[in-house]
Formats: structure tokens, C-alpha cells, sequence
């Protein structure tokens, strides 16, 4: 009997084990959060200046929609992601672009974020995944368009809570803090996302969702007609 | 005979005159012929550069490519060229590509070559730092474009195009003292840039024989299959070629008018001789010399004058040009215009040319002398009138 008992709870171990790269997987769905439509501000500090942008973001998860209704002279200015294809509706031009793929590593409206790092999946797809003293230690596959050397991903609670990029000289060059998790529809969303270009001391930003309602966005959000009417 | 040891003598009776009338002629002379053999030397040296490091001496590319240089427009299948005059042929995958380093995005363009290019390109041989190409996956880079990216010998760079992302690394540097290549030059193996770009190559270079480029290229035209364009150095060159041009276009009149101001100079100087001297020349019109052989005579002593200052502004001009020919004198001038404008492709070292027909363009002072010394003071001895001179004699 307690053999069998010990089988059944190696299996069970077994099963619930995740590998470090489920544990980033699941750790990355949980940033996206569920369906839903916000209102989210972005904090673009330099030294001597600041920068604030509003932004209504439609998002499935995959998808998403993102309009900037803050400051004056950009309103209308409006981004489309459908997988790895990436518009922009610029109001002044009139014209919808079709951005090229380097578009996501490309800085968003001047931040420190890249597309990529609000809606991307390059960690997984880009780095060997492996674990040390509860970190997850991210290092570049053979070949991988990544010009970081290694990623340091720290998890709390299996929320994706820092992520440090280190250059290929072994030194810190961006981190990424995402604070203030919350449940909506049974999935998580962080209220606050920060980002330090650690090379150059005083450039940050911010990203806080001062509003957020869960739920399905329209289709209609996801095309491109819409990118130019607004959803 | 008599004529000419007449003028000689005329000539040496005025000797501080004569000697200040040869150095204008000597200056003139020297700043035509070293300005010749600079713009020259800025032609060859610019020719050098885009035959041997930027381009090639002849490009062969479907002709939409040249219109637009998108890689769509390049070669889809292999393709060779048959001329007895190609010593060598590559093809090339150039395509505007994202270089990400940690720190900095540049924009530029990527060369996908074939390693073993070294026959056409001088570029594998001036690697600085590292090593050149061996193998997929990796690139090299201008050793100025490395430090703008701050990408160091073995560190992966991400290159990015429309189609798709290679992250390579960096196995050497390139210092070839070429404002192009080292600013700019982004060197990858042809087969990343096929994967990247999925054609076979959007032109072939081919390495033929110094000043056979146009008419290889002429030629090519003439038979290669229709849509393809051969084009020679020159015609590779784009906005500094035009600049070039111009600099030959504002040059030459220029030049021109230095050995004709020159000339008026000596002129100015016979036509004053020339009235000092009026009683004398009627007491020798008045013992059977012509009018027309006295302007002669003047017109010989302006071109003894000038040719004495031509002779030496050639023995000093020439001296002058060897000098800078086989030194490095204008190093630190073309540095500071590579640094000024690094898409050029200028190179850092400038050797001006040395050519015998300088001295043709610059014997051009000795003719405007004699002409115009024909001209002005001779017409005065042409309207002479011999007997009033001969009576105030």
C-alpha cells in the first residue's frame, strides 16, 4: 500500500512539474490578460522632461487595437497587431502603413517599450530556458535574432513580477518591472509596467491602466477599416 | 633667327620687368597644373574606391533593380556572364536591413557575399580586427559602423529586414580607409541574405581590367538577355560622380581664365615697353622693318617672357606634383571630409595624378601672350606714325 501510495505521488509530482520554459509560458499568458478594452497612460520620462500619452487599447489576447486619444497634436494615431503583422493609421498622412516585422523591436511612440514587449512572445520563442535559485535564466538559441546576451526573468507566485536584459558583455541594459496584478475574468492583468534603460540614467517608462472593462472586444476592432474610423 | 635674338635681347634689357612678369606666369603655371593633377587624382582616387571596395568595376543587375534597389527586383535564378574580357564574377545580395546591437538600432544596408570574393573585392584583405567571412551566420562590419552600434569582434548583431530576422555574429572588422565601407559596410555570408530576402542575388559583380570598365560594360549590353543592365564604374557611382563633374566643369574655365589674366599681365607690361620704346621701333621701321614683322617682334618678346615663367612653373609644378603623388600630403584634408561626409565613398588617401597633357593646357599662357600681345601693343606699331617719332628722335 505504501508503495503504491508513493507511485501515485511521484506521478502526481511528476505531473504538476513544470519545466522552466511552461513556467515562462504560463507566466507570459498571464501578462496579456483576458479580452478586454482600457484606458491605458504611458509615462515617457527623459531627463529634464516628461512625456504622457492616453491610449485606448482593444486587445483579444492576440490581437490589439491601440488609439492614442493623448496628447492633442497625436490623436489618432492608431496601431493594429494581428500576429506578426503590425499597422499604424497615421491621421496626418491620411494612409494606413504597413509596418515591416523589425517594426515590433522598434521603440513605441519614443518610449523605452518596444511592441514587442507589450504584446510579443519572443522570449519563448527566442531564448534556452532554464532555472537557478528560483530565476529564470534566459539565454539566446543558436543563431536567435536577439541582441541580448541573457534574459533574467523573475517570477513571484508564477506572475511575471522583473525581467532584466543583460547585454552580451554580461551588463544590465533594460529592466522591466510589472507591478499590481489583477484578476479579471478569470485571467490576470498588471496595473502598472516600468521600464529602465539601465544605460542611460534617467530614462523610464511607465505604463499604468487607469481603466480596464473585461470582457469580448468586436471583431470589428481587428480590421483594418477600423483602424482609420476608430473601433 | 634675327628676330627671335632681337626679342631675347629686348627681353634681358628689362630684367627686374621680365624676372616679375615670369613669376606671375611661374604661379599661374603651377596652381593650373596642380590643380589638374588634384582633380585627377580625386577622379582615380574616387574610381579606386568604388571599383575595388563599394561596388565593382562592372555591376550586371536586372535593370528594375537599378531603378529601385529592392531585392524583389534582383536575380530569382542563377545567372552568369560570358566575356572573354571578365577576369572574375560574384554574385551580391544587397537589402536595406535593421542592425540592433543592446545599446543602438542603425539602419543601413546588408551585402550577402560569397567569401571567396577576394579576387573582386579588396575589402576581405583590410579586415582590422577579427577575421572575414567563413560561414553562414556570421558578418562583418566597417569598423566605424561597429563603434556607432558598439558591437565588439564575437558578439551576435540583429539584423532585420521586411522578411524576416538573423541574429549573426560578428567575426572581424574592416579598416579600409574608405568612408563607404567603414561607415556603413555590413558584410554577411550570401546565403543569410538569400534566407532573408529569398532571391538569389539582386546583381553580379565582375572584375575586369583597370580602364575596361565602360567599354565591358558597352559591350555586355549589347548581349545580355533583355532586362538586364551592365553597368560600368562610373555609372555606379551616383551623387559624387555628378559632384566630380561639376568641380571639372567649374574647373576648367576657371583654369582657363587664371592663364588669361596671366597673359594680360605680360601683356600689359610689353604694351607699356612697347610705347617707352616707340622712337626706337620707327628708326627701325624707318631702316626697312616691317610693321607686321615689329608686332612680330613684340609679340615674340611677350612669349619669351612667358615661356621663360612657363618652363620653370613646369620644372616646379611637375616637381611639385610627383611630390604629392607618390606622398600622403592631403591625409588629414580627406579625413576630415570622409568624417564630413561619410556616404560619399571617399577615401582617405588622395595621390593627385601626373600627366604630360597638363603641360599642354598650361602652355596655353605662352599662346594667350603672344596672341594678345599681337593684339594690343603690336596694333599700336601697326598704327605708328614713323615720321613723328623719327622727327622727335
Amino acid at each position: 500500500m505504501p508503495r503504491t501510495l508513493s507511485l501515485v505521488l511521484f506521478l502526481l509530482a511528476l505531473a504538476l512539474a513544470q519545466t522552466p520554459l511552461d513556467k515562462l509560458k504560463a507566466a507570459l499568458d498571464r501578462l496579456r490578460g483576458p479580452a478586454h478594452e482600457g484606458v491605458y497612460l504611458i509615462r515617457i520620462e527623459r531627463p529634464g522632461s516628461e512625456k504622457v500619452y492616453r491610449l485606448k487599447v482593444y486587445t483579444d489576447g492576440e490581437r490589439a487595437h491601440l488609439r492614442v486619444l493623448e496628447p492633442k497634436a497625436e490623436t489618432g494615431l492608431a496601431y493594429l497587431s494581428l500576429g506578426q503583422d503590425l499597422y499604424l493609421y497615421d491621421p496626418r498622412l491620411g494612409r494606413t502603413l504597413r509596418l515591416p516585422p523589425s517594426a515590433r523591436g522598434e521603440r513605441f511612440l519614443g518610449s523605452d517599450l518596444t511592441y514587442q514587449d507589450l504584446m510579443g512572445r519572443d522570449l519563448e520563442r527566442l531564448f534556452e530556458v532554464s532555472e537557478a535559485e528560483g530565476v529564470l535564466v534566459l539565454t539566446p538559441r543558436p543563431g536567435a535574432p536577439t541582441p541580448y546576451g541573457k534574459v533574467e526573468v523573475y517570477l513571484r507566485e508564477g506572475f511575471l513580477e522583473r525581467v532584466v536584459y543583460y547585454d552580451q558583455r554580461g551588463q544590465a541594459v533594460r529592466e522591466l518591472l510589472l507591478k499590481g496584478y489583477q484578476a479579471l475574468s478569470g485571467a490576470f492583468l498588471p496595473r502598472e509596467m516600468e521600464l529602465k534603460d539601465l544605460l542611460r540614467p534617467g530614462y523610464r517608462t511607465v505604463v499604468q491602466i487607469l481603466e480596464v472593462r473585461a470582457g469580448a472586444v468586436p471583431e470589428r476592432c481587428f480590421q483594418l477599416l477600423y483602424l482609420e474610423r476608430g473601433c | 633667327m634675327t628676330l627671335l635674338r632681337l626679342a631675347w635681347r629686348n627681353v634681358w634689357r628689362q630684367r627686374r620687368r621680365t624676372l616679375l612678369l615670369s613669376l606671375v606666369v611661374v604661379y599661374v603655371t603651377v596652381a593650373v597644373l596642380f590643380m589638374l593633377g588634384f582633380l585627377d587624382g580625386y577622379g582615380e582616387s574616387l574610381v579606386e574606391s568604388y571599383a575595388a571596395y563599394v561596388e565593382a568595376p562592372v555591376v550586371v543587375a536586372p535593370r528594375a533593380f537599378f531603378e529601385d534597389p529592392d531585392p524583389e527586383n534582383g536575380f530569382k535564378t542563377p545567372f552568369r556572364v560570358d566575356h572573354p574580357r571578365v577576369l572574375a564574377q560574384t554574385p551580391r545580395l544587397s537589402l536595406p536591413a535593421l542592425l540592433r546591437s543592446p545599446y543602438r538600432t542603425l539602419g543601413g544596408t546588408l551585402l550577402g557575399v560569397d567569401p571567396g570574393e577576394r579576387a573582386i573585392s579588396r575589402v576581405p584583405a583590410k579586415v582590422a580586427e577579427g577575421r572575414w567571412l567563413r560561414a553562414p551566420g556570421e558578418m562583418v562590419l566597417g569598423q566605424r559602423l561597429a563603434e556607432r552600434l558598439d558591437v565588439r569582434v564575437g558578439e551576435r548583431l540583429l539584423v532585420e529586414t521586411g522578411e524576416g530576422a538573423l541574429g549573426l555574429t560578428v567575426v572581424g572588422l574592416v579598416r579600409s580607409g574608405v568612408s563607404n565601407v567603414d561607415f556603413y559596410g555590413a558584410y554577411a555570408h550570401l546565403s543569410d541574405t538569400r534566407a532573408l530576402s529569398g532571391v538569389w542575388a539582386t546583381h553580379l559583380a565582375l572584375k575586369v581590367s583597370k580602364g575596361q570598365e565602360e567599354r565591358v560594360a558597352r559591350e555586355l549590353n549589347g548581349r545580355l538577355p533583355p532586362g538586364l543592365e551592365a553597368r560600368g564604374v562610373w555609372d555606379l557611382m551616383g551623387p559624387i560622380r555628378a559632384d566630380y563633374e561639376a568641380n571639372r566643369l567649374f574647373f576648367y574655365p576657371l583654369l582657363g581664365l587664371f592663364l588669361l589674366l596671366a597673359a594680360l599681365a605680360v601683356v600689359s607690361t610689353a604694351y607699356v615697353s612697347v610705347r617707352e620704346r616707340l622712337k626706337e621701333f620707327a628708326m627701325a621701321e624707318s631702316l626697312g622693318l616691317t610693321p607686321w614683322r615689329l608686332a612680330g617682334q613684340v609679340a615674340l618678346e611677350a612669349a619669351i617672357a612667358s615661356g621663360l615663367g612657363f618652363l620653370l612653373g613646369l620644372l616646379l609644378g611637375y616637381a611639385l606634383l610627383l611630390y604629392t603623388a607618390t606622398h600622403d600630403v592631403f591625409g588629414p584634408l580627406m579625413r576630415l571630409s570622409v568624417e564630413l561626409l561619410p556616404e560619399a565613398g571617399l577615401a582617405e588617401h588622395l595621390y593627385t595624378a601626373l600627366r604630360p597633357g597638363y603641360a599642354l593646357f598650361a602652355f596655353l599662357v605662352v599662346l594667350f601672350s603672344a596672341l594678345l600681345a599681337l593684339l594690343f601693343p603690336g596694333r599700336l606699331l601697326l598704327r605708328m606714325e614713323v615720321s613723328r617719332y623719327l622727327k622727335e628722335a
